[in-house]
């Protein structure tokens, strides 16, 4: 399906770039009485043709037309065919080699911008397994170091000491599993082939769900909610979309220092629906701001005694995710200190359906 | 009271979780046999004919659904399904296939008993009196008066819908469990189309409305994103 139209904008093109060059032709020799220019503007006609078009096939046919046009209306004996002048064979040869020439350069042009795309995505995922590796093997010290040593000296540590490493081991693991959702989300994500599948989902159970599970996280931060009033569904991958709003939420829990007030907004309008999720707390500096969502510049500041780091990845599986639902995200700082995060999902137009339920 | 323990059945091929999930059940009482694949799951459940079986759906001989299907040819045992987050669909599909609950890995000891035990006491209720002649549910705040067909919040009565009324109570019969979409939609409106989960995602926006909740904090019914809702368990 996708074939036909390539073939015909191709076509298209090529009978387009001949034409004009036909049409300057005449104008030229109307205006100067003269040829000596016409070969010269075949010649770019076809080296554009080839650049354009993709494969071989289309600056060929270029360098053929142009051959039997030259010849039938701007060599002597004018709007007739005479294929026995040898000038004519020469200047068909030339342009054979031309159009060769530039359909072999522009498809080596092509290949290397692939294969640098290619190389920047391995190097981008070379550098998340780096910051994963690094950011999965601190909990991991904790709960194994934690398990070895109740296992060897049960008896020696009081029961509140071990209530407090059991805590340790529980929460770094928590931690973990949170890691690996996100991973597995990016992993879903990074096949450019997958599509998500969009489902309606309510908005307020949306929300209700969000909170739930942050409440879990963080039973003391309140989080004040704004949304429209009336029945809305926004078409997205639930539990996604889910993630994103946890990732923000906890982000703020664990970054935004001094945060008194963390709040959840909603706004829809036809087309788009609007999330905000704005703290109070001490903002994000101009130079993490930047690389918020390509996530792996945690890396190059990577604090040394190996604090966990999750924002970088968790914020960048953001970013994927929206992007994937065709949406947008930001981030910036607030005027009255703190910070917020928006993105935007598309709506589709199904307000008319709703209106008959 | 020994010989009065429930009997649990595990089929989960992991060996650690298997150990983790016999120690807990135990030291709560409950007696516990295990197996480490479908195959030995079979034997040990027509051998000992078990009160509730916790079922990992990856199983390393056979998919764990085949085995929720080959016992639900002949038996209504409980059944709560082990599943990791990603297999959505898998949850759903297990559920309607018959399973009486889902836990998603990881989950923390409290979240597990407390589905085995809502689970085991359903199916009790169900076994005992399948007419369902209770005349009332109370949980909390909430009274469902059968009889009178009212329903109260914090002693206000709450005016409900025919339809709204119909699906609290069918939710109501299975308090703690998770119902799916399609099987409230069934037990309501009998047949399922494609506006029919907009239809019910709509009366119950009007029923949390009514009930007065709020996004976040706890209410009567929990709603489990892309799967179903779950009603909160009944005060004994």
């Amino acid at each position: 399906m996708s074939k036909m139209p390539k073939f015909a904008k191709n076509a298209l093109i090529t009978a387009f770039i001949l034409c004009t060059c036909f049409v300057c032709c005449l104008i030229i020799q109307s205006l100067f009485h003269n040829t000596s220019l016409v070969p010269t503007i075949f010649v770019l006609g076809v080296f554009v043709t080839a650049f354009i078009t993709k494969g071989y096939i289309y600056g060929i046919i270029a360098s053929l037309i142009s051959v039997i046009a030259v010849n039938f209306a701007f060599t002597f004996p004018f709007f007739a065919f005479d294929f026995t002048i040898p000038e004519n064979i020469l200047s068909a040869i030339i342009l054979f080699v031309v159009s060769w020439i530039t359909c072999g350069l522009s498809a080596q042009i092509a290949s290397q911008e692939a294969l640098k795309a290619e190389s920047e995505k391995e190097r981008m995922r070379a550098n998340l397994l780096r910051a994963v590796s690094h950011d999965l093997r601190t909990p991991l010290t904790t709960i194994y170091g934690s398990t070895s040593a109740l296992l060897e000296n049960y008896g020696s540590f009081s029961d509140e000491q071990k209530t407090k490493i059991l805590k340790g081991i529980q929460e770094d693991a928590q931690w973990l599993s949170r890691m690996v959702e996100n991973l597995l989300s990016i992993t879903k994500l990074a096949d450019g082939n997958v599509k998500i599948i969009k489902t309606d989902t309510v908005l307020d159970e949306l929300l209700d769900s969000v909170l739930v599970k942050f409440a879990k996280r963080y039973p003391e931060q309140n989080v004040s909610i704004s949304m429209p009033e009336e029945f809305t569904i926004i078409p997205m991958d639930a539990l996604l979309i889910q993630q994103v709003i946890i990732n923000i939420l906890d982000n703020a829990a664990q970054h935004a220092k001094g945060m008194t007030k963390l709040s959840l907004k909603v706004y829809t309008s036809r087309k788009k629906a609007l999330f905000e999720i704005s703290d109070d707390g001490c903002g994000i500096t101009p130079e993490k701001l930047k690389t918020i969502f390509s996530g792996y510049c945690a890396s190059c500041e990577m604090p040394s005694d190996g604090t966990k780091n999750n924002a970088g990845i968790g914020l960048s599986v953001c970013a994927s995710i929206i992007k994937a639902h065709g949406g947008e995200i930001f981030a910036e700082n607030l005027a009255k200190g703190g910070c917020a995060f928006r993105f935007t999902l598309p709506m589709e137009d199904s307000y008319d359906e709703q209106q008959q339920i | 009271m020994s010989n009065n323990k429930y009997k649990i059945l595990i089929i989960e091929d992991e060996k650690h979780i298997n150990n983790l999930l016999e120690t807990l059940l135990q030291t709560n009482g409950y007696k516990v046999i295990s197996a480490e694949n479908c195959a030995g799951g079979k034997m040990l459940f027509s051998s000992h004919n078990p009160d509730l079986v916790i079922l990992d759906l990856g199983l390393p001989d056979a998919d764990g659904m085949t085995f929720l299907k080959d016992i639900r040819k002949d038996f209504h045992t409980p059944v709560i399904v082990l599943s990791a987050r990603t297999d959505e669909k898998d949850k759903v599909l297990a559920l309607d296939f018959g399973a009486n609950d889902y836990i998603t890995k990881p989950f923390g000891a409290a979240e597990f008993l407390a589905r085995v035990r809502s689970t085991l006491r359903n199916s009790r209720i169900h076994a005992d009196s399948l007419d369902y002649s209770e005349e009332k549910f109370v949980s909390g705040g909430l009274l469902i008066d059968y009889d009178a067909r009212r329903v109260f919040v914090d002693g206000g009565e709450v005016k409900l819908t025919q339809t709204e009324y119909n699906i609290i109570t069918t939710l109501s019969r299975h308090p703690g469990k998770v119902m799916t979409y399609t099987a409230i939609i069934r037990a309501i409106w009998g047949y399922n189309d494609l506006n029919s989960t907009k239809k019910l995602q709509v009366n119950m926006a009007n029923i949390r409305k009514k009930f007065g909740a709020k996004p976040g904090k706890p209410n009567y019914i929990e709603n489990e994103l892309g799967v179903g809702y779950r009603m909160c368990e009944r005060d004994d």
